[in-house]
């Protein structure tokens, strides 16, 4: 529990905490307490009109095929990126961590794509699928005897490589923390599910995975936070949300409704449902992780 | 003897500052590639021709973030003097209460100035009752590009492309018959040709004499016309001869590498095309639907507008480097470096002579096709929304819908122009008409 | 025995294939860099380096005024990572050594800040970049990232676990608070502080969006920008050889990051895994 260690230094540790808290105010709460209150508002391109709207953004917005849609895509490419992404990231992770030779090799080889940025990672993948000229859809010909994959003229390919793109990327990351995860096993536990008979696939079900529980909610918050926000420039470069809207996740439909369609007050009212999302989202693993954690003890 | 020189020296560095105390006017503007290139050599061409004013070019990014950038600037009172917006940009313009008509720069400096020597397709475009709001810059519209070598290889002639849909039709058979590609045809931008074909028959996409004598208030797309292209265009994708090619420029790249025999796109796609490819490329005329009154093709590309709140200083420079643009010689710089047309007649008549058209025929098909077109009805000038980036994107999502066979033709045409008469309302009612 | 060398077959072949699909994309990328024009455009496509990287190397590095971008680029994460790592220090500091009014309000503070992300308040805090002048200029793109709630938990924790006897041994000597922090505390925080470095300069190369709205000169914007314009410059077909130099200069200094402080990098990690 932390005491007072320096008694008598009244004032510094709010000089300390002081420039966090003045940049967390001034540049994430208050601009979002803002954007709340535009979401009530419906603003001309240029401004010279503000009209309250009361509801009725969010009307629009729930009774909107579009947002709707936008809404399944979302849940769609996260629910990839998530399950695929981590599926495959343990399943890496946990070979890496056997004991084989050449495991620090593996470990920088496996966490490299870390360091790439998204737009980065979609400008690869855009060259890798370009329709015409690229060598996926030249393989994938090869192998299915002549299917010409053009993913701009597909929503549901389309959506299924940005999908990949967008796992691919975190692939990195998730395995550094599932390594980081697996070495925190306490020996003994296995060793004593060994003693007990148990198979090295029930061993890791019943007590690796349950252990590594805490890591698993950790990574499940941060896919789903880059999958809803950081995949923007992804999005952006390969597909700009298309074809049609077929990758029109939320956020990007957040961009396009308000920094092309020029509809402020619209986009700030899809803002604060992504808002919602998030919270319930942030709150529901704070929950799980203390409880697990105790339970872990 | 020294120092009074020296004073002197010093004298007349301090008054020629004062007096060529130069005028700095900031232009936002969206050329980006080859187009940069040439933009910055014209404006440096300017500079050095008027000393006292320099004007400065920025790439601001694509048409949609200029604008953007445009009216964070505009709202903060740091606007850039002249800014360029895409023609789907046009009402959200005029309505901002941001700029000053370009017809009011002459009649502010005393001076007359013939707007008739603007190509009058283009003139009229960018014309609010009769009279200039922007300076025509960089113009395009669509024609029919066809690969020669393909053409022959199908035993068609390289020369006789087809000039009505049913024709496509037919030579799309034969070429796919002859098995040199697997599909014919593609567009560029799916949503502007929709509205080239409605133009160019003279149709009107939208009421209110196309939204030029008042606000939009209706889309007329989903009418019979409307739904009789779309019919054509999905069942050619259903005999494998349209192959959708995605928005924008992505349909270029089957083209280049010869995988369809003919593309739909934007004029300025041919200096680029020509390079790209290793065939013979040849163009024409949009395909006409037979029996149906004719109009002319639509403009595309973008324009020059002035903000408010400038000098009066800067706005004398601004109409110098407007006028400037105007001249022949940098209207044919600006159409031989880009393959925009050039805005004014006199540049037209001036390649002519000089035989530009004779080197490649290809750079003539555009202007054939806009100069020997109507003038003179709003069908025929093009559409104008206010919300129109939007619609453009209901557009292509019907025609998405319809060729991939998701939604029969009526049906996309109809939720399109559902929602689009809702954004119209919307956007009166923001605006306050 | 055989079993075994079975099994390590199979977890070596598993773990090859997987550094093999993981490593695809980018080897792809940077073949792709090396050949001309029409070799990249080719179908089928080539797989064999060419001999063109330094010329499209410098071809997207003129168009799109990279030696710029990467300046900017390096600026702002540099400058970013630094002092969300002080900021974070200091704060973490206050938080697990002294008692103060409001210190219970850390954690929903942090709660609610990873709830905002900049999607959910973007249009706002760009009118507030308007209102301060700070548009096209290195404010904008560094200042709004200046706190981290990441860093200021990830010290916090670490904090914790420095046994009280330190923080006494250095009140009995004479030490204020601030030589505690700065001469002990700081130092033996290396690693966290290593690994925080790598995670926010990663993170602040990738930023996408934000310098996409903020910025309008070629002057102040950053690198991952020009990736867009490189893509955009070509209205006709994309030269995928330009852009794929483009690309692997853009990734470098990443990169070149995570590997220079790859140990402490994992070890952080552990020791945030560490519950």
């Amino acid at each position: 529990m932390p005491q007072d260690r320096f008694p008598g230094h009244r004032f510094l540790p709010y000089l300390l905490v002081f420039p966090s808290l003045a940049v967390i105010v001034v540049f994430l709460i208050i601009p979002f307490i803002q954007s709340v209150k535009m979401s009530f508002y419906t603003m001309s391109p240029f401004g010279t009109r503000l009209i309250y709207v009361g509801f009725d953004n969010y009307r629009q917005l729930f009774s909107s095929t579009d947002y709707l849609h936008s809404v399944i895509i979302t849940l769609i490419f996260s629910a990839f990126v998530v399950l695929v992404g981590l599926g495959l990231s343990l399943a890496i992770a946990v070979a890496a961590n056997q004991r084989i030779r050449g495991k620090g090799f593996y470990q920088i080889a496996l966490i490299w794509t870390y360091a790439l940025s998204p737009a980065v990672a979609g400008t690869i993948w855009a060259l890798m699928f370009a329709p015409a000229t690229g060598i996926m859809p030249y393989i994938i010909s090869k192998l299915s005897g002549g299917y010409k994959l053009n993913w701009m003229t597909s929503p549901t390919i389309a959506l299924l490589i940005v999908s990949a793109a967008a796992t691919w990327k975190m692939l990195g990351y998730n395995i550094v923390f599932y390594i980081a995860g697996l070495q925190n096993v306490p020996g003994e536990l296995l060793e004593a599910a060994r003693v007990d008979g148990a198979g090295p696939w029930r061993t890791f079900w019943r007590v690796t995975f349950p252990m590594l529980s805490p890591t698993t909610t950790f990574l499940l918050f941060v896919n789903m936070l880059y999958a809803f926000f950081q995949v923007f420039g992804l999005i952006d470069i390969m597909t700009r949300g298309g074809p049609g809207n077929a990758t029109e996740i939320l956020v990007y439909k957040l961009y396009r409704d308000g920094f092309i369609h020029l509809k402020s007050g619209y986009a700030a009212a899809q803002s604060f449902v992504i808002f919602i999302a998030i919270a319930v989202l942030a709150v529901f693993q704070l929950r799980v992780a203390t409880r697990k954690a105790v339970y872990a003890r | 003897m020294k120092r009074i020189f020296g004073i002197a020296a010093l004298a007349l560095v301090v008054i020629s500052g004062w007096a060529f105390a130069q005028v700095e006017i900031t232009w936002w503007h969206a050329m980006s590639g080859a187009r940069l290139g040439v933009v910055e050599s014209i404006v440096d061409e300017f500079n050095a021709t008027h000393p006292g004013i320099v004007v400065k070019p920025l790439f601001t990014g694509s048409y949609a973030e200029t604008l953007t950038k445009f009216i964070a600037a505009y709202r903060t009172g740091t606007a850039p003097n002249l800014v360029q917006v895409y023609e789907v940009g046009t009402q959200t313009m005029i309505d901002s209460g941001a700029i000053i008509p370009v017809y009011q720069l002459p009649e502010m400096f005393g001076e007359e100035w013939d707007w008739g020597q603007y190509i009058i397709p283009i003139l009229n475009y960018y014309s609010v009752d009769g009279n200039l709001w922007s300076m025509p810059f960089n113009s395009s519209t669509a024609m029919l590009y066809y690969n020669k070598d393909l053409f022959a290889k199908a035993g068609l002639d390289p020369n006789k492309p087809p000039t009505t849909w049913a024709e496509v039709e037919e030579v799309g058979k034969k070429l796919l018959e002859s098995g040199v590609v697997e599909h014919v045809l593609s567009f560029g931008w799916p949503g502007w040709i929709f509205e080239q074909m409605h133009a160019y028959h003279n149709q009107l996409f939208a009421n209110n004499d196309n939204g030029r004598s008042d606000l939009a208030t209706e889309v007329l797309f989903n009418q019979d016309f409307g739904v009789m292209v779309l019919d054509t265009w999905t069942r050619l994708a259903q005999e494998g001869i349209f192959l959708y090619g995605g928005p924008e420029y992505s349909a270029n790249q089957a083209f280049i590498s010869g995988q369809i025999a003919m593309l739909i796109q934007s004029t300025s796609s041919l200096a680029g095309i020509e390079k790209a490819s290793d065939f013979q490329v040849g163009t024409s005329f949009l395909p006409r639907f037979a029996g149906y009154p004719s109009g002319n093709s639509v403009i595309g590309g973008a324009s020059l507008w002035v903000a408010k709140g400038q000098s009066e200083e800067e706005l004398k420079a601004v109409w110098e480097f407007l006028k400037f643009l105007g001249r022949t010689e940098i209207a044919i710089q600006w159409h031989k470096g880009t393959g925009y047309f050039p805005t004014v007649n006199s540049a037209v008549k001036a390649l002519l002579d000089e035989g530009w058209f004779s080197k490649d025929q290809n750079f003539l098909t555009a202007f054939l096709q806009i100069l020997s077109g109507r003038r003179d009805t709003a069908a025929a000038a093009g559409v104008r929304l206010g919300p129109f980036v939007e619609i453009r994107e209901l557009e292509r999502a019907a025609i998405e819908k319809a060729v991939s066979g998701s939604m029969s033709p009526k049906e996309a045409l109809d939720e399109a122009a559902q929602k689009a008469n809702q954004l119209l309302e919307e956007y009166a009612k923001v605006i306050g008409s | 025995m055989k079993r075994k060398t079975l099994y390590q077959l199979f977890i070596h072949g598993f773990l090859l294939l997987s550094v093999f699909i993981i490593a695809f994309p980018v080897l792809y990328a940077l073949v792709t860099s090396t050949l001309s024009f029409s070799d990249a455009f080719s179908f089928p496509p080539k797989l064999l380096p060419g001999r063109h990287f330094l010329e499209n190397a410098a071809e997207a590095w003129n168009r799109v005024h990279m030696g710029r971008l990467m300046f900017n680029s390096t600026v702002v994460s540099v400058s970013v990572a630094v002092v969300k790592i002080i900021l974070s220090l200091m704060a973490a500091f206050a938080y697990t050594h002294f008692r103060f009014r409001g210190r219970g309000l850390l954690f929903p503070l942090c709660m609610v800040t990873q709830m905002l992300p900049l999607p959910v308040r973007i249009v706002p805090t760009f009118e507030l970049m308007r209102a301060f002048g700070w548009i096209d200029t290195y404010w904008a793109l560094t200042v709004p990232f200046f706190a981290s709630t990441t860093g200021i938990l990830l010290f916090r924790q670490f904090f914790l676990t420095v046994p009280r006897d330190l923080s006494d041994a250095a009140r009995v000597d004479g030490a204020g608070p601030w030589r505690y922090f700065l001469q002990i505390l700081v130092p033996i925080s290396r690693t966290n502080i290593a690994a925080l470095f790598v995670i926010e300069f990663i993170f602040m190369w990738s930023q996408y969006l934000w310098p996409l709205i903020v910025t309008n000169s070629r002057e102040m914007r950053v690198v991952q920008i020009g990736l867009k314009m490189l893509l955009a410059s070509e209205q006709q077909a994309p030269e995928w050889n330009v852009i794929m130099a483009g690309t692997v200069i853009a990734m470098l200094p990443p990169l070149i990051v995570l590997i220079l402080f790859r140990r402490s990098f994992a070890q952080g990690i552990a020791m945030q895994t560490e519950k």
